[in-house]
């Protein structure tokens, strides 16, 4: 048996015992200057949009990026939902990064990532 | 049950070359107008991708039609959602954002998600006539 066919047996198992679902959890993601864009609008400690997750005050964009591989590399992770495209990764930090729509603590922080490695959107909840 | 929305005025997006990941995620936004009986579920945080919420609606309906006893809308920029869970042929409809359940027959909800796509569609090919020549458009809300 050659090693091109192990490698498909392996990786085929893998798949088999991950419900068909391929992680590629080790990957680094890549953050857009248009995803930060939307990121910022939405989720920076000074928007003023409305039900939607904030990060903490002091956030900065390293730090956003540090947290955003942290949650890739050891969030869980699940498909997106109804046909949306790409993959959500979510990961308690079990500290406050931010506040939930409510105004609360939020610790966890959600990523959804596209099928090119993009991030689209972060927010904590 | 009452299935609106509130498009926002947007004089920025090229409707020739938006993709499905825009509509899904970054433009069309606005506000979702949902009233179940004397429930309301609306949700007027402005930002809220209402091609993404039509297709994403009618793929729910869709599932509970084929037999999935539970489906849940997930919003994409906060961890609020809608859940729409059957009971015989009824649907019971609840949020995380909102107090109270809600119960409406299948057939009901299929009509208003029906219309709510083809309402919107309507809409926005009228507002943006290159719209209706999208494919991601034609795919997420179906064709004129």
């Amino acid at each position: 048996m050659n090693l091109r066919l192990l490698t498909a047996l392996f990786l085929a198992f893998g798949l088999f015992l991950d419900g068909g679902y391929s992680q590629t959890s080790t990957d680094q993601v890549v953050l857009t200057r248009w995803a930060l864009q939307h990121i910022m609008a939405r989720h920076w400690p000074d928007s003023t949009a409305t039900g939607a997750g904030k990060f903490q005050a002091g956030t900065t964009e390293a730090s956003l990026r540090d947290m955003i591989n942290e949650v890739v590399h050891n969030g869980r992770a699940r498909h997106n939902t109804h046909g949306r495209p790409g993959t959500i990764y979510e990961y308690d930090f079990q500290r406050q990064i931010g506040t939930t729509i409510d105004g609360g603590p939020a610790t966890r922080l959600r990523v959804v990532v596209s099928n090119r490695n993009e991030v689209i959107t972060a927010f904590p909840f | 049950m009452h299935l609106d929305y509130q498009l926002r005025e947007d004089s920025e997006t090229d409707w020739s070359s938006v993709t499905e990941e825009d509509l899904r995620y970054r433009v069309a936004l606005g506000n979702l107008i949902f009233h179940v009986g004397d429930r309301d579920f609306s949700a007027d945080w402005g930002w809220i991708p209402l091609v993404d919420l039509a297709a994403s609606f009618a793929e729910i309906v869709r599932k509970l039609e084929g037999g999935s006893p539970s489906e849940t809308f997930e919003f994409t920029e906060s961890d609020a959602w809608v859940r729409f869970q059957k009971k015989g042929e009824k649907v019971l409809v609840s949020t995380s954002y909102s107090e109270g359940v809600a119960e409406i027959a299948l057939h009901s909800a299929s009509a208003a998600v029906k219309s709510l796509r083809e309402r919107l569609r309507s809409d926005l090919d009228r507002r943006y006539p290159q719209a209706a020549h999208n494919e991601a458009v034609r795919k997420l809300l179906g064709a004129a």
